[in-house]
């Protein structure tokens, strides 16, 4: 059988390279369905985040006046949450999702919650946009280390996809898990300092902080966005490292449980 | 051309109930979550090249899960399966297609789902429209005011636009009113003189009748008859307990 063909018999469990004009195929269809039948469309993505923006300003610019522009400060985590929280959400679901095409067609799970990343992505690169327009607006001021946001959301997307995949994976046995994950984003949500400076968790508590992931991505696009500085080795280690476990927990469960999925949609 | 040998396929089915999760978290996943159910007992069949073939069945027999084997789509437990060709499925007409997407946004991600590549998609937009009877302000339409038949039409066209060597079928065009289906005939007719082998699943035997050349009958799991369409329908008539009319 020849590896670039996809159209004679094979099974379909595995992903191989001449699947990439599906998954690009399937990310186009998610990006053209999130927003389908809204007035607003693909505004929504920008909309959510300065909706939080909004409120912030407003409860809590004045209670942290150590931080330096925090509307800039805030916004850099905003952004990044809203991408997490959105793309979690959507990768949990997609293998029941697609339940219907699955049990039908030929094509490797897996696709799907790839497809939902690369959509939740290319959302998140077109807002860069318009958000960088609005940072400039509250005085940020962009560095060259700036650009280091594109590695940082490079392992960011590698630890989401583990995470994603073992949940979707999951959520294909037990439905819980899609419930409790949207139980879980909020208090996800206030743990880690998006809208307060990390400095103000108690020295004694700061290893129950460093224990939540989402703490170091944060400071780590914070550190390259909002002090324009490069991050520090041990930062990029230690989301590298975590990203590689992330993805390696995902895959090890989502094979595990592969030949599974199709009695359980 | 098709040969199975020995085909057993199992689906892992969930264990039910809080308690089996407590074991597998405890075990450390060690005990099973899942639980083995075989649907296929060893089923030997061929289907030579240019054969259309029935396969009768009640519902429940595995016949649909044979036809997901013949897919791709699950892996056998045990045995061989050999398939020579590209395969296009019909389970189930309508199934791949995205309610929100339009007729040809749906012709091209269907296409692409069962694996065409660039220019079998553009043929498959152009059997679209010259097969499928939509007007152009019906395929510009989102699919999901589609009625069950133009579905039907849709799926029909996009799983045979590119001469498939194997063309596998599911009890789909029953749905279609009586001119699509006999332009459906005629083109699994055109498709089998071009070499193309079907597999028909059914469990009405009229339409097996109708274009088959050979059928099984599948009872529980297992081959129980291979033969003529007729003499297979009668045994099959025999299991339902009603007479052949």
């Amino acid at each position: 059988m020849e590896a670039g063909v996809l159209n004679t018999w094979s099974p379909a469990g595995r992903l191989r390279r001449a699947h990439a004009p599906v998954v690009l195929a399937v990310a186009w269809r998610n990006v053209r369905l999130r927003y389908k039948s809204s007035i607003l469309g693909f505004v929504w993505s920008l909309l959510n985040p300065l909706l939080f923006l909004l409120i912030f300003l407003f409860i809590f610019s004045r209670a942290f006046p150590q931080v330096e522009n925090y509307a800039v400060f805030a916004l850099t985590g905003l952004i990044f949450w809203s991408f997490f929280a959105t793309s979690s959400a959507h990768i949990l679901g997609s293998l029941v999702e697609s339940a219907h095409v699955l049990r039908s067609l030929a094509v490797p799970p897996i696709v799907f919650p790839l497809a939902q990343l690369l959509a939740g992505l290319f959302n998140l690169l077109l807002s860069f946009v318009p958000f960088a327009g609005i940072l400039l607006v509250f005085g940020w001021q962009p560095t060259w280390n700036s650009l280091l946001v594109l590695p940082a959301l490079l392992l960011f997307s590698v630890f989401l996809f583990g995470l994603g995949l073992l949940l979707a994976a999951l959520n294909v046995f037990f439905r819980d898990i899609g419930l409790l994950w949207g139980a879980l984003l909020p208090a996800f949500f206030y743990i880690t300092p998006i809208a307060y400076p990390p400095d103000l968790v108690p020295d004694d508590l700061a290893w129950v902080a460093g224990l939540n992931p989402l703490y170091h991505y944060i400071s780590l696009f914070r550190s390259v966005v909002y002090e324009g500085a490069m991050g520090t080795g041990a930062q990029w280690g230690l989301t590298a490292l975590i990203a590689l476990v992330a993805l390696f927990l995902g895959w090890s469960v989502h094979r595990a449980l592969r030949r599974g999925y199709i009695a359980n949609y | 051309m098709i040969e199975l040998k020995g085909l057993q396929v199992d689906y892992l089915v969930q264990r039910h109930g809080f308690r089996s999760i407590k074991e597998y978290l405890v075990s450390f996943g060690s005990k099973r979550l899942l639980e083995r159910k075989r649907v296929l007992h060893g089923v030997d069949l061929q289907v030579e090249r240019g054969e259309c073939f029935g396969i009768l069945g009640r519902n429940g027999s595995g016949k649909s899960t044979l036809l997901r084997v013949l897919a791709g789509i699950m892996e056998p437990s045990a045995g061989t399966v050999r398939v020579n060709g590209r395969v296009a499925p019909v389970l189930a007409l309508g199934v791949g297609l995205e309610p929100e997407l339009n007729g040809w946004e749906n012709a091209r991600l269907c296409g692409v789902l069962m694996g065409q590549d660039r220019t079998e998609v553009r043929r498959t937009m152009e059997q679209v429209r010259d097969f499928t009877g939509l007007s152009a302000e019906d395929l510009d339409m989102p699919v999901k005011r589609y009625s069950t038949g133009m579905m039907a039409r849709l799926g029909f066209a996009i799983a045979t636009a590119n001469d498939p060597d194997v063309l596998l079928i599911d009890e789909v065009l029953a749905v279609g009113d009586a001119a699509f289906q006999r332009k459906c005939y005629a083109r699994i007719d055109e498709l089998k003189a071009k070499g193309c082998t079907i597999v028909f699943v059914s469990h009405y035997l009229g339409e097996v009748q109708k274009i088959c050349d050979r059928a099984a009958c599948i009872e529980a799991g297992e081959v129980v008859r291979v033969g003529h369409p007729h003499e297979v329908g009668v045994h099959y008539h025999e299991l339902l307990g009603i007479p052949v009319e």
